[in-house]
C-alpha cells in the first residue's frame, strides 16, 4: 500500500499534460500507472473480466476527453479517476435495462475547472493533497470489522439492513460501527482546518 | 439551506455510485443544492479513491492500451442540455422547463401528482403537488417514502419542511401533512410500496389507491 503513497503527484501531473497538450505518452503512462488497479476495483464491485476490461478502456476514455475538467484542488487523480469509474459503472449497468437513468442526472460535472480556481491554487492544492493523506491514514487504521462495512457500501452496495442480514450482526451495531467510523470523517469535513493543524503538529 | 438531509448510508452508497435509480436521482437532488452533503459527498468520494489506491493490480489483456488509443477521437456521447428555471438539474431530462406546465393527473382537489418514467424496478417515483393550505387524511407507509421538498412548504406533527428538506417516512410514521398556505407544496417522492390510509375515511377517499 505505502508503495502507492509516492506515485500520486506524478498521476496529477500526467492528467494535467493530458488536459494541456493532449499527451498521448503521458496517456499511456496514465494507463500503465492505473488501468490495472481500476480493473481491480472494477472486478471487487461485481465486474466479470470481460467487463471489467470494458470499464477501464471506457473510463480511459473518459478521462482522455474531460482531462480538462480535473481540478487538483479539488480532488487527488484517484479520487478523480474513481469518480469517473463510478459514473462509467453507473452507464454500463444499465445498458441491457428499461432503466434510463444516467450518471449524468445524478453527478454534477465540475463546470469549467480551470477558471473558477485562480485564486492560492497553490495553497488549495497542498491543501487537497492533505486532505487526501488524511483520508488514507484515517482509513488505514480503521479497524477490520469497520472497514468491512464500508467495503460492503463500496463494492455490493449494501445498505444497513443486508449488511446486519449478511454478517449476523444486529441492525445497531452494523450501524454504530459505520458511525464510528464515520464520525472521524466528519470531523475531517467540518473541521478541515483544524484537522490539518492537529496533523501538521503531530509530525504527519 | 435545508435542515433535513439523507442519512449518511444514503449518501455513501450514492457517492459509490450505488444509487443508480430513482433513490439515486432523489439524493442527488438534494445534494445538488446542499453544501453540507455536498461536502460529504466529496470525503465519500475520497474513500473510493483510496480503495482504487489499494486494489489489486488486476491483469489487463496485452492490447486493450492499443485498442483505447485507437480510440481517443471517438466522439463522446453529447452532454445532457443544461435547462435554466427552478427544475433540479437531475429532473431537467423528465420534466417540462417550466413546473406549472407539468401535466398533473388529478387524484383529488388537496393532491395531484405526476410519475416519473424511470423504469425503475425497485422503486417508484413521482412528484406530488399539495394545494396550498391543504391537509392529507392521516396515513402510514407500507414501506419507506423518501420525500424531497422541491418548492413550497408541508408541516405534520413531527415537523416542519421547506423546500430542499429530504424526509424518510417508513411503517413507524403516521401523519397527516399538511401544505403551508402561502403556495402550493410540490414534493419529489420515492416510494418501495403503495401507501395505505389507516382510518376508515382514508379508505374510501385514498388518492394513492392503485
Amino acid at each position: 500500500m505505502s508503495t502507492h503513497f509516492a506515485v500520486e503527484p506524478a498521476l496529477e501531473m500526467l492528467l494535467i499534460a493530458i488536459a494541456q497538450q493532449r499527451d498521448q505518452a503521458a496517456f499511456r503512462q496514465l494507463f500503465n500507472a492505473v488501468g490495472g488497479r481500476l480493473k481491480g476495483y472494477a472486478v471487487k464491485s461485481g465486474a466479470n473480466d470481460k467487463d471489467a476490461d470494458e470499464l477501464v478502456q471506457e473510463t480511459m476514455l473518459l478521462v482522455w476527453r474531460k482531462a480538462h475538467l480535473f481540478d487538483p484542488t479539488q480532488a487527488s487523480a484517484l479520487t478523480w479517476l474513481f469518480t469517473l469509474l463510478r459514473n462509467k459503472r453507473v452507464d454500463l449497468l444499465r445498458r441491457n435495462k428499461h432503466n434510463l437513468i444516467s450518471a449524468d442526472d445524478l453527478y454534477l460535472e465540475p463546470e469549467s475547472a480551470q477558471s473558477e480556481h485562480d485564486a492560492e491554487p497553490l495553497h488549495q492544492e497542498i491543501e487537497s493533497d492533505r486532505n487526501q493523506h488524511i483520508v488514507r491514514n484515517l482509513l488505514q487504521h480503521l479497524p477490520t470489522e469497520q472497514r468491512i462495512i464500508l467495503y460492503k457500501v463500496y463494492f455490493e452496495g449494501k445498505s444497513h439492513s443486508e449488511i446486519s442480514d449478511e454478517l449476523a450482526l444486529p441492525l445497531g451495531t452494523v450501524k454504530s460501527r459505520l458511525r464510528l467510523a464515520l464520525s472521524k470523517f466528519e470531523v475531517l469535513a467540518r473541521q478541515h482546518f483544524l484537522w490539518l493543524l492537529i496533523i501538521q503538529m503531530t509530525n504527519y | 439551506m435545508a435542515s433535513y438531509h439523507p442519512n449518511d448510508e444514503l449518501l455513501m452508497r450514492f457517492s459509490a455510485g450505488m444509487l443508480s435509480n430513482a433513490l439515486g436521482v432523489l439524493v442527488a437532488c438534494h445534494v445538488e443544492r446542499c453544501p453540507h452533503c455536498q461536502e460529504k459527498t466529496r470525503i465519500y468520494e475520497q474513500f473510493g479513491g483510496e480503495l482504487i489506491a489499494e486494489s489489486d493490480d488486476a491483469e489487463l489483456p496485452a492490447d486493450l492500451l492499443d485498442k483505447t488509443l485507437a480510440r481517443l477521437s471517438d466522439e463522446g456521447e453529447s452532454a445532457p442540455v443544461k435547462v435554466s428555471g427552478n427544475v433540479p438539474r437531475p429532473l431537467q431530462r423528465f420534466l417540462p422547463d417550466d413546473v406549472s406546465q407539468i401535466p398533473w393527473k388529478g387524484m383529488s382537489k388537496a393532491i395531484k401528482e405526476f410519475r416519473l418514467p424511470f423504469g425503475d424496478d425497485e422503486f417508484d417515483a413521482r412528484l406530488y403537488k399539495i394545494a396550498a393550505g391543504k391537509q392529507l387524511p392521516e396515513h402510514t407507509h407500507r414501506g419507506r417514502e423518501f420525500t424531497l421538498v422541491l418548492s413550497g412548504s408541508f408541516s405534520d406533527n413531527a415537523g416542519a419542511y421547506h423546500a430542499g428538506d429530504f424526509v424518510l417516512a417508513d411503517t413507524s410514521v403516521m401523519h397527516r401533512p399538511r401544505a403551508h398556505a402561502e403556495q402550493d407544496c410540490i414534493c419529489f417522492a420515492v416510494l418501495d410500496a403503495p401507501l395505505k390510509f389507516t382510518g376508515w375515511f382514508g379508505a374510501l377517499v385514498n388518492p394513492f389507491m392503485r
